[in-house]
This record gives C-alpha cells, sequence and structure tokens, in this order.
C-alpha cells in the first residue's frame, strides 16, 4: 500500500514537474527556407495610433502574400505582459509577437523562449542594423528578438495649458519645482507621474540621482549601483514633487482617475493634468486625445551643469515563438514589419524611430521622419544617455518601488525607512534572479 | 393490449454504471484531481536560472513569513467577514419581499438578478468609476447631504467597500435559494400563529427563521467560499491598492503567477488560499452544527 502511494507520489510529481518545466528540449520547427501558405498570429500592445497604422500594414503584406494570412492580436499595455506570459506558459504563444525589453530575461532567461532568429536561412534581413543594436535582442547567445527603435522617456506637455498660465516649459529640475507654485493657484499640475504600469514617478526619480551622482541606478548585468542614500534621495525628491504641487498625491491621483490610464482620464484631456513623462514610440496615444499640435515635447531637466542620468532602451522588439511551425513565414512577416520600405510609411514612428536603416531612409526621404516620436529622439541625442538595465523593468522590481513611493506618499513611512527597506528587497531579488 | 418496454440502449451489465459516470470522472480526475495535486508539487519547488527545482517546504516558509501574503490573508478575511452577513441579510429581505405575493414577482425577480449577471464586467467597472471617482454620483450625493467627500478610490479604509458594494449588490443567486426555501413553508403555521395573536416579526423570528436554518447555512458556506476566492472584482476596479488595501488572496495568486511568473510562489499561496477555506467551512460547519434533516 505505502509502495503504491510512493509510486502515485513520484508519478505526479513527475508529470507536474514535466508539464511546467523549462522550454530546453521542445520540439523546434526547423526553418526549411521557403514560404509557404499558413496563417501566423501576431500580437502586440499600444495605443490606437499604433493599432491603426498596423492594421494598415497589415492589409499591405496581405496584398503582397495573399497565401499568408496574418491574424492580429491586439490592444492596451495593461495587462498585456500577464497576457503573454499566460500564453507563453501555456504554450499557446502567437507566431510572432512584439515583445518589451525585460521579457527576454523573464521569458526566455538562456534563450530558448524565443526562436533563435539567425538559424532562419535569408530572413529577417539584419544588415540594416548596428550590431550593439542587435545585441539587444540576443540571450544566451541566441539572437531572440529584433529592436524596432530605441526610444526613451521624454516630457511633454499640453501647450494650451501652458499657454493658458503663461508658463513656460522647464529645463531644469529647479524650474520644474517652481512650475507647482505657479500652477497651484489654478488647481492644475505641471506634470504626471505614476506608479501604475507606466511607473513614471520611479523613473523621473531615478533620472534625477543618476545625473547628481552619475551612478547608473542597475547596472547592466543587474546589479544595485545605488547606495540606501542614493533611494533616499529618489524617495525625497519624489515627495518633493508631490509637496510643492507639481504632481497629484497618489491619493488625489487615483481618487480622480480611478482605474483609467492617465490618456483616458478627464483630468488629463481637459487639461487639469498638463504633462507626462512618456516613452517617444508610444506618446501618439496621449496627443490623440488632445486638440491638434496641443501636446509638445519639452527640453530634458538638467541641474544646469550636468546633462546625463536620461535612459534609452529598445521600445519594442519583434520576436518569433519557440513553438511556431512557420519560422521561415514568421521571420518574413518580421522583416516585412522592419524593413519594407512602404510598410515603413504605413508604420511611421508609432513604435518609435526605426532602429532598421532601410525603414529610417524611407522615411527621411519622404518627409515622415517627424512629430513628437521623433521631438523626443533628438532631445534624447542631445544629452548623455544611459541604456536602461532590463533588470530595472522587471515586474518584481516595479513592484519594490511602487511600494516605496506609495508608503512615502502615503505617509506609512519616511524616506530613510523606506529607502532602507527597499535597498534590502532589491539586492535580495536581483541576487536571486542572477542566480 | 401492447405494452412498451424501454431497452438501456447501452445495457445493464456489471459496469454500466461506471461506464456511465466515466465522462465526469476522466473530467474529474484531469481537471480537478490533477491540478489539485500537481499544485502542490509546483508550490515544493523553486525557480533558478529559468528551471524549477525540488524545493521542499521553503516556498510553503518563505510565503508565510511574507508579509504581502499575510497581508492579503487580513484582506480576505476582513472582506469575508463584512460582506458574508450584509448579503446574506439584502438577499433575505428582497426574498421576503418578493415572496409577499405582489403582481409581477417574476419581473422583479429578474431585475433583482440582473447584476448577479454582470459581475465584475467592463460594464460594472465603468458604472464604479461613474459613481466612485472624485466628482461621482456617489460624491455628488454626499454633497448634497451636506457630507464631507470620501476618497473611495485613494483611501484604503473605503476602497474595499467599493468591491463589497459591488458585490453585495450581485445578492441575486442567494435570494432565489432563500425564495425557494421560503415558498417550502407551509402558509397553516403562520395561519395557525396569527389565531393566537402572533405578530408578523415574531412569526418571523419564530417560524421563518428557524424553517430557513438549512438554507441559511447552504447560502451561508458558498458565499463564504466565493468571498474567500474573490478575485475579479478588485483586479478590475482598485488593481488592488491603494496600498494593497484591496489585494486579496485570490490576486495575490494571480501576481505571483502571470505578473511576476512565479510559480512556485503562485502555487504555495493556492494550497495557502486552500487551507484557509477548508479552515473556515470546518469552523462554520463546527459552529452551526451544518444542515439539518427538515421536519
Amino acid at each position: 500500500m505505502k509502495r503504491k502511494a510512493v509510486t502515485i507520489q513520484a508519478l505526479l510529481c513527475a508529470a507536474a514537474l514535466s508539464a511546467c518545466g523549462s522550454r530546453t528540449g521542445k520540439d523546434v520547427t526547423p526553418p526549411d527556407g521557403k514560404l509557404d501558405g499558413c496563417t501566423l498570429r501576431f500580437s502586440w500592445w499600444g495605443g490606437d495610433d499604433r493599432h491603426e497604422a498596423t492594421l494598415n500594414a497589415l492589409e499591405l503584406w496581405e496584398t503582397l502574400h495573399p497565401e499568408i494570412v496574418i491574424v492580429p492580436e491586439y490592444g492596451g499595455w495593461d495587462g498585456w505582459t500577464e497576457k503573454v506570459t499566460a500564453q507563453m506558459k501555456g504554450g499557446t504563444a502567437p507566431d510572432v509577437m512584439q515583445i518589451n525589453y525585460d521579457w527576454l530575461i523573464s521569458m526566455s532567461p538562456d534563450g530558448t523562449g524565443f526562436y533563435d532568429l539567425e538559424t532562419i536561412p535569408g530572413y529577417p534581413d539584419i544588415s540594416g542594423f548596428d550590431s550593439e543594436v542587435l545585441s539587444f535582442g540576443r540571450a544566451g547567445g541566441r539572437l531572440n528578438a529584433v529592436p524596432v527603435s530605441i526610444s526613451g522617456r521624454g516630457l511633454f506637455y499640453n501647450s494650451l495649458v501652458y499657454d493658458r498660465l503663461g508658463a513656460s516649459y522647464p529645463s531644469t529640475w529647479e524650474e520644474l519645482f517652481e512650475l507647482g507654485d505657479r500652477f497651484s493657484g489654478s488647481g492644475a499640475y505641471p506634470l504626471d507621474l505614476d506608479i501604475q504600469s507606466g511607473g513614471t514617478a520611479w523613473y523621473l526619480a531615478v533620472v534625477y540621482v543618476q545625473q547628481q551622482t552619475g551612478r547608473q541606478f542597475i547596472t547592466m548585468d543587474g546589479h544595485l549601483g545605488f547606495t540606501t542614500e542614493d533611494l533616499r534621495a529618489v524617495l525625497d525628491f519624489y515627495k518633493e514633487l508631490e509637496e510643492r504641487h507639481v504632481i497629484r498625491t497618489i491619493q488625489t491621483r487615483t481618487d480622480e482617475d480611478g482605474s483609467a490610464a492617465l490618456y483616458q482620464s478627464p483630468e488629463f484631456i481637459s487639461g487639469k493634468v498638463a504633462g507626462v513623462l512618456e516613452w517617444g514610440s508610444s506618446v501618439g496615444k496621449y496627443e490623440m486625445v488632445l486638440p491638434d499640435g496641443a501636446l509638445e515635447a519639452g527640453p530634458l531637466l538638467t541641474d544646469g551643469e550636468h546633462t546625463g542620468g536620461w535612459m534609452v532602451k529598445p521600445s519594442l522588439m519583434y520576436a518569433v515563438s519557440a513553438g511556431t511551425e512557420y519560422p521561415d513565414e514568421a521571420a518574413a512577416f518580421i522583416d516585412f514589419l522592419l524593413n519594407n520600405g512602404d510598410c515603413a510609411e504605413m508604420l511611421g514612428t508609432t513604435r518609435g524611430i526605426p532602429s532598421s536603416s532601410f525603414a529610417r531612409e524611407r522615411l527621411e526621404n519622404t518627409g515622415r521622419l517627424n512629430g513628437l516620436a521623433n521631438d523626443c529622439a533628438g532631445l534624447l541625442d542631445s544629452v548623455d544617455t544611459v541604456t536602461i538595465s532590463p533588470y530595472m523593468e522587471l515586474p518584481r522590481m516595479k513592484e519594490y518601488y511602487n511600494d516605496a513611493i506609495e508608503s512615502v506618499s502615503y505617509g506609512t513611512a519616511d524616506t530613510a525607512s523606506a529607502a532602507e527597506a527597499l535597498y534590502s528587497s532589491l539586492t535580495e531579488y536581483l541576487e536571486k534572479i542572477r542566480r | 393490449m401492447k405494452t412498451k418496454t424501454c431497452n438501456n440502449p447501452v445495457g445493464t451489465g456489471k459496469y454500466t454504471g461506471l461506464l456511465l459516470i466515466s465522462p465526469f470522472i476522466a473530467g474529474f480526475l484531469l481537471f480537478t484531481a490533477y491540478p489539485f495535486f500537481a499544485s502542490l508539487v509546483l508550490g515544493m519547488t523553486e525557480t533558478a536560472g529559468g528551471e524549477l527545482r525540488f524545493a521542499g517546504t521553503d516556498t510553503f516558509k518563505t510565503m508565510l513569513r511574507d508579509s504581502g501574503f499575510r497581508k492579503a490573508v487580513g484582506v480576505t478575511v476582513k472582506y469575508t467577514l463584512i460582506l458574508v452577513p450584509l448579503k446574506l441579510a439584502v438577499s433575505l429581505f428582497a426574498a421576503l419581499l418578493l415572496n409577499m405575493g405582489i403582481r409581477g414577482i417574476g419581473v422583479y425577480r429578474t431585475v433583482f438578478y440582473i447584476p448577479s449577471i454582470l459581475g465584475s464586467s467592463l460594464a460594472a467597472v465603468i458604472m464604479w468609476q461613474y459613481l466612485f471617482t472624485s466628482d461621482g454620483l456617489a460624491d455628488q450625493l454626499l454633497g448634497l447631504a451636506g457630507l464631507p467627500h470620501i476618497s473611495w478610490y485613494g483611501d484604503g479604509r473605503y476602497a474595499l467597500w467599493m468591491i463589497i458594494l459591488l458585490r453585495l449588490w450581485e445578492f441575486g443567486s442567494a435570494m432565489i435559494l432563500f425564495l425557494n426555501a421560503l415558498r417550502d413553508i407551509p402558509a397553516e403555521y403562520y395561519e395557525a400563529v396569527k389565531v393566537d395573536g402572533c405578530g408578523s416579526i415574531r412569526a418571523f423570528f419564530t417560524i421563518t427563521l428557524p424553517l430557513l436554518r438549512n438554507a441559511i447555512f447552504l447560502n451561508l458556506i458558498l458565499q463564504t467560499i466565493a468571498a474567500m476566492q474573490e478575485f475579479s472584482a478588485p483586479y478590475m476596479i482598485t488593481g488592488g491598492g491603494p496600498m494593497k488595501s484591496t489585494e486579496t488572496v485570490g490576486m495575490l495568486i494571480y501576481n505571483e503567477m502571470f505578473r511576476f511568473g512565479d510559480i512556485s510562489m503562485a502555487n504555495a499561496v493556492s494550497w495557502g488560499l486552500f487551507m484557509l477555506i477548508a479552515s473556515a467551512v470546518i469552523i462554520l460547519f463546527r459552529l452551526t452544527g451544518g444542515m439539518k434533516e427538515e421536519m
């Protein structure tokens, strides 16, 4: 009887572990070097501008390759990571995916989570990409993804509100704080920062401290570059933004917006909140809800002496599912999205300034390399940027930042104790991840 | 006269019964028993370098030490303790109203049941947003009554009440159970006590409530289990905030699994929730003595 129980237990253990084990050893369909008729699923997240442009590009693809049908799956960013995580773990991931930078660490730490694109003959053509840019898409030595663009967050302001209040866009941190005083009388706010999926509150405060100290928050190999004092400075900076009416407190923000994203909230659309920190590649969704030309890019803030601290990263990448049955066709489709001139024109800068030289040249030649994404890229080019460590964007890390900021904002902890708790959580987690 | 005989198409052999219930047994083994035990095994692993390794009870110990888990348990218990009695009271009250023999009872019953169908759908989320954000309807009504503004979304003390109100509004299924039980009470009982000079309130406490014992117990168990498994309402409405004041154990499981990709912890927390629910049910059985056969 006992032996039977042990056998059943062992079988269950084996079955459970095999069901959820690593993808290593999973059957990968080898490329056959030709394009056959098939149906591919393609998923991406974004705002309406990106959805519209991508759907137009898919129509163009259909005219070029009617035998390869693309089924689009798209939505907003909120909850998208969770959706893709479930698909990846359940073996139902789309053939072609727009992926985020940190997903390589969380979904393909050894490079087997996505298809190795370099094993597919001919496609995608990566000759138009800088080798350093391509290196962001490598995991475990395999080319898992191709970066669509390199992007950073910039500051964008509602010019109508700023004009009405006679305010200028700030260029230094001190000017930003002074704007809080100017705006407080009107009930409006010069900027908005969040602790939801965007996590802009932590981001801007890190930029500030990186600029002051010259240290990188988290290194590319996943070590914490900040000391406890640096983390405290981050939280002090954030608290001061709230206290000086530069941004809404978390309680006010949550109370006013509920669960709505900022670009869908009446506060942003009506101009009560007149500024946003956003990726150049994603700012279109904010632009669309305001009157034409109302949203403008502002200078990247400095202390008047240093210009560093601002960050860039591959904004998005295209990857092929490791379990796809059509690697050649999927790679050809990625090639179309990245390098096809007509497609580049249709997509414009809805995913940032293209990293592919072919796409970029086409946009330049047709005068379409403009708009807020381009303004943001230009501003980032003018300062000393650092590349964001993929470890910085891991969801668990974001949870730690947000907990610390929330505790400081609600006054349940002072900045010193919140910084200490955060330091300990971050170092412990990074050590576990690196193992 | 010709007699009709009904032949069993699968025969009447020794294993016919087993054959007939085999689809259920197969489904139960595959979709309930297997995941149930597999989750225990997965809870005994840890993720390192993308691989799962056997870790004994380490993940469970980590879970018990984790302040996030303890807070989620606290939120879940508080939510259950507030919601379940309120919901039973509201649904019983609605059932009593509908049992009064008023005209068009079917329409009222349907209307009262509609919120239960909506659940925590997008429509409910948008409506709650309209009702409870600052300057929302709730705030305006408070203003009209001369009461101060309440920070429903932004203050942890009130955020949980938003979730409770949503679920309280969905009293339809509990109400139907009560209504059916009320219909089973013979009218003669009420007529007899009326002759003895008993008022309606006393009749409620001496006849209705004791005879609803089983329905109350059934609703109590079902609603307690449902409340302890709460996930979708806080996920959709508050995202677990502010300050994790609405993060239930159900939400924690989801976050561990799909946001943080920690399979081991998600499964350990699932077992934590199972133990919590099992304990609650055992306590309720002990306290109430379970269901009794009706006389």
